[in-house]
């Protein structure tokens, strides 16, 4: 093949849906000393794409902050690892799939849950939760399949949706993210690693394959999911198709498998096949070892190509190399006990090849070598320095006198845009409450909260919300990320939950354009800047740490625009009793009201001006010092009985804040905005800068020594809302217009 | 008394339903699908948790009403045993006709698609309607208390003429939608799925299998936001055996 002209080898490549450019064709001949064999080149279209390799993100990256005393494991695996209580740790895992969900919203959705649970169960863990940060463009066709397609793999499966958050605008017309979030618990000294282990060096390894029969389908999704979306090819056979019943069973036999391997006393490596499928999955476990598979062994639907083999991306599949002693245990736990066979068609345990000592990655096909490679050149990837870009802000704040004179029209307009009304109609079609352990569902404060060591009677928490405001990062990338740390930080603490580490997805346009390759770097620099400021609350000297996550680029219209930078935040949060915890909704009358964070100038992407027409220019600019100190203040203020409900400012301002609290609470307000910030009134109301709301227990308000806090007025019976001399109105109507029933 | 909470594919409700059961220290174990039926007829009491069993292929509950053990949980309902199915298990019990069971394992009504949405999960409240059945032992006629629904297809339904009016007069309506004061209502969310007579639970003849939609099990214990539903559990132990 590579004899040939230039331009044939790129027309070759592309009739084979080969996304390697010539270069990258040439610098692997280079480097095994012959030209590539079919699969091999489909390996490396895998193993190098931006999904899989990181190639234009990995030097940037390694600004993250990862390490701290509570990680066990950061980034690397599948998923991130912090200690939570004892020996017990919270295991989280962030991914898109962004692209998939787009040309088939219900299964790409649904597959990106299914994707994500693997990761976190293939480390020996038990999946406790999923959130799902949704950002949508118009297209209802989307909308719909996609929220079908998350509720309909984790409600079967049997795990509680804790929420996400949801956009909607029209830079997400042609290219929807959809990012998943799943959360795992699992004791220390039961963690699994996908590498295997050293013993392999004495005794006899191989390799298994478990779950559904490898078909087509997924066949090069993750150089799928590294290219532009272009309407014109839409590549529906490189969507996976879902199968939540199946995983349903393969989790309970997973959770026999580590039983097993505890009893036996043996080490295995245990990965999901994900993006790249058997390739990716088999050669990333070996390490210094090398791998053998013969792939007519892989249980398969007939007539399957040994590219399409390697490198279909068939759900429900796991890998793993474990010693030869338990094969015979490890095959009937499948087959027999839980009867893989009789749940889905072909679906089974397979030996599928060994171990090696030499490292080296050889798959045959009937015997006939078609691939042999050393594994470091497999896994090792390649890396692009990417050019960058600044882009110059184009909006301008609005003229002075441009604003409302009727606050109760700019109220009820805000409270009723798609990114502030209630979120219900989303979050009540996903099972919130499997497995029994939830406390604080989606809606009912700025986190969700579930109690995975109840049944120990360990009453310890776990908390998590995800944020990014997408139209922030149109005017500044960098203070985008920042406020995406500081709000997800703020909602966990929201509820009383100290936060513990992150997670993000770095959702972007085309990185070989300089402009989106800038912004993507300075969101990485927002949230590391972010990270260093907004450090861990028990151990002030270690930033906030970036245990896991995902880059996906190439999110563009054909048109070639990007999407709004959206640097996907996830923070997770710990509180030592869950009966400390609160909610956002008022709980009684008479309560003072606290304002805290001054109102400033700070309505750049404000819901408010998008209702204007505006984008504006001033984004909120955190101090984040004095935002570090109201975090771990109010925390502590919550887990002392002090505050009574709590709710962040964010989208729509305090005012809307105010509104959801008292609507939750079925009580009204009564508050004055005077002497909050020297800004005009509309601004005051509806400025994003960041803040609380806080109830507060009557008579403790002296307890509330927090920077540029307010005591703004009082919870009253009457259903009303009354801002003095200024507005009066019934929170019945305020409801209809929040619930989307005006 | 001995428990099994019956395991079929695609199950996802017996983890927490076994911990709701052991709470109330009733002797219990997970049952699962492949085990020999006959192991079935050394329990005592019988709970089908909630779930998608079989992937809800054909109909929701369909192909478990039609298993081997199935017939061994008949046998042993026959014999007056107490059975509870929730959400999925209510749609298992309704499929192999013994619940309502005037015509014993003829099915006499359904669970269909809600009426107003789909998949549909929240708190909703639920009145205690009659107490002809020992599950109900602790509550009084007329408690009302909050518990979590999530299904899609739970709107219980019958096409069999006078069914109903036989339904009330046997006392077999256990529970329904209602208000939070208590008010019958037949609107969403009121009544979530659109149950003719906001019937939420009902019971056989006898009393002694309950299929109900909400989930007991999420309402169990101090952290959830209510705990009335464990009552229900405890209720097992007032069966005679």
């Amino acid at each position: 093949m590579l004899k040939k002209g230039d331009e044939e080898i790129k027309k070759e490549l592309k009739n084979l849906n080969i996304s390697l450019t010539l270069d990258e064709v040439r610098k692997i001949s280079k480097a095994i000393g012959r030209e590539p064999s079919i699969v091999e080149l489909y390996i490396f279209n895998a193993e190098w794409s931006e999904h899989c390799s990181y190639k234009s993100s990995r030097n940037v990256l390694k600004m993250l902050p990862t390490k701290a005393p509570n990680v066990v494991l950061g980034p690397g695996e599948d998923a991130g690892i912090v200690r939570l209580f004892d020996k017990y740790c919270l295991v989280v895992a962030h991914e898109s799939h962004n692209h998939p969900s787009q040309v088939l919203p219900y299964e790409g959705a649904a597959t990106g849950i299914g994707g994500i649970v693997r990761d976190i169960n293939c480390m020996g863990a038990e999946v406790i939760g999923v959130c799902d940060p949704l950002r949508f463009g118009e297209n209802e066709y989307i909308i719909k399949g996609v929220i079908e397609g998350v509720g309909g793999y984790g409600n079967p499966l049997g795990v509680p949706n804790l929420g996400g958050d949801t956009y909607f605008n029209s830079s997400f017309n042609d290219n929807c993210l959809v990012n998943v979030i799943a959360l795992g618990l699992v004791s220390e000294e039961d963690i699994i690693h996908s590498k295997i282990p050293d013993c392999a060096k004495d005794i006899p390894y191989s390799i298994v394959i478990i779950g559904k029969a490898t078909d087509a389908s997924g066949f090069c999704g993750a150089s799928f999911a590294s290219e532009i979306l272009d309407s014109a090819k839409e590549r529906k056979e490189a969507v996976q198709v879902p199968d939540p019943f199946l995983k349903n069973v393969l989790f309970k036999a997973n959770k026999e498998l580590f039983r097993l391997i505890k009893e036996k006393n043996v080490e295995i490596a245990f990965k999901d096949l994900g993006g790249g499928g058997l390739a990716c999955g088999t050669s990333e476990i070996g390490g210094d070892f090398g791998i053998e598979i013969e792939l007519s062994l892989v249980p398969q639907i007939e007539g399957l190509l040994p590219e399409v083999i390697t490198c279909s991306e068939t759900q429900e599949r796991f890998i793993m190399a474990v010693p030869d002693s338990i094969i015979d245990d490890v095959l009937k736990l499948y087959n027999e006990d839980w009867e893989l066979p009789n749940i889905s068609e072909k679906a089974s345990a397979a030996v599928i090849g060994k171990v090696l000592k030499e490292p080296r990655y050889i798959l045959r096909h009937n015997g006939k070598t078609v691939c042999d490679l050393p594994v470091s050149l497999v896994v090792g990837g390649i890396s692009y320095d990417r050019e960058e870009m600044p882009i110059e802000c184009r909006y301008e704040e609005p003229d002075q006198e441009i604003g409302t004179k009727n606050l109760k029209d700019a109220i009820l307009n805000v409270i009723s845009h798609p990114n502030v009304s209630s979120k219900k109609w989303i979050y009540s079609s996903y099972d919130m409450e499997v497995q029994g352990k939830t406390v604080i569902r989606p809606g009912e404060a700025d986190s969700s909260l579930i109690a995975p060591l109840i049944e120990k009677g360990i009453s310890v928490g776990v908390a998590c919300s995800c944020d990014c405001n997408p139209l922030q990062g149109r005017i500044d990338p960098y203070l985008q990320a920042v406020n995406a740390v500081l709000e997800a930080q703020r909602n966990v603490a929201s509820i009383g939950a100290t936060p513990v580490c992150l997670t993000d997805c770095l959702n972007y346009g085309n990185p070989e354009k300089p402009e989106a390759f800038w912004q993507f770097k300075e969101g990485v620099r927002g949230i590391t800047d972010a990270c260093k400021e907004l450090w861990l609350k028990d151990y002030p000297e270690y930033p906030m740490p970036v245990v896991s996550g995902n880059v996906s680029f190439y999110n563009e219209s054909s048109s070639g625009t990007s999407i709004d930078p959206s640097p996907i935040i996830a923070c997770f949060g710990i509180i030592r009793d869950i009966s400390k915890a609160i909610t956002m909704e008022f709980k009684d009358s008479g309560n003072p009201i606290f304002l805290v964070g001054e109102r400033k100038d700070e309505l750049g992407a404000s819901v408010y001006y998008q209702t204007l027409g505006f984008v504006g220019r001033n984004i909120p600019k955190p101090d984040l010092e004095k935002e570090r100190e109201n975090i771990h203040k109010i925390i502590e203020l919550i887990n002392d009985g002090f505050i009574l409900s709590c709710h962040d400012i964010s989208d729509g301002g305090m005012i809307t804040t105010i509104i959801e609290m008292a609507i939750l609470g079925d009580l009204g307000a009564e508050i004055d905005i005077e002497g909050i910030g020297t800004i005009r009134e509309d601004k005051r109301l509806f400025s994003e800068t960041p803040g609380f709301i806080l109830e507060v227990k009557k008579g403790y308000e002296g307890k509330i020594k927090l920077n540029q806090a307010y005591h703004i007025g009082y919870t009253i019976p009457e259903k009303k809302l009354i801002i003095k001399d200024l507005i009066d109105i019934p929170i019945d109507t305020l409801k209809k217009a929040w619930m989307g029933t005006l | 008394m001995r428990v099994a909470v019956i395991q079929f594919p695609g199950t996802n409700c017996e983890y927490e339903t076994l911990v709701s059961v052991k709470s109330v220290e009733i002797d219990c174990e997970i049952f699962r699908w492949n085990r020999p039926a006959d192991e079935l007829l050394e329990f005592d009491g019988f709970i089908i948790p909630g779930g998608f069993s079989y992937q809800d292929r054909v109909r929701a509950g369909v192909i478990a009403s039609k298993k081997p053990i199935m017939k061994a949980i008949m046998k042993k309902a026959e014999d007056g045993c107490p059975v509870l199915g929730i959400c999925n298990g209510a749609q298992v019990l309704i499929e192999s006709g013994i619940v309502p069971g005037i015509e014993w394992t003829k099915v006499e009504m359904a669970l269909t698609f809600n009426r107003w949405t789909g998949f549909f999960c929240d708190w909703i409240y639920l009145k205690v309607w009659s107490k002809k059945s020992p599950f109900f032992s602790l509550f009084s006629i007329g408690d009302v208390f909050p518990i979590p629904i999530a299904h899609g297809e739970g709107r219980f339904v019958t096409q069999k003429e006078g069914l109903l009016d036989r339904l009330i007069r046997n006392e077999q309506v256990a529970l329904r939608y209602c208000t939070e004061d208590g008010e019958i209502i037949d609107e969403f969310p009121i009544n979530p799925n659109g149950s003719v007579f906001n019937i939420a639970g009902i019971t056989n003849k006898e009393g002694n299998v309950l299929a109900m939609m909400p989930h007991p099990e999420r309402a169990s214990f101090a952290y959830h936001k209510s705990s009335s539903g464990i009552k229900i559990f405890e209720g097992m132990k007032f069966f005679k055996k």
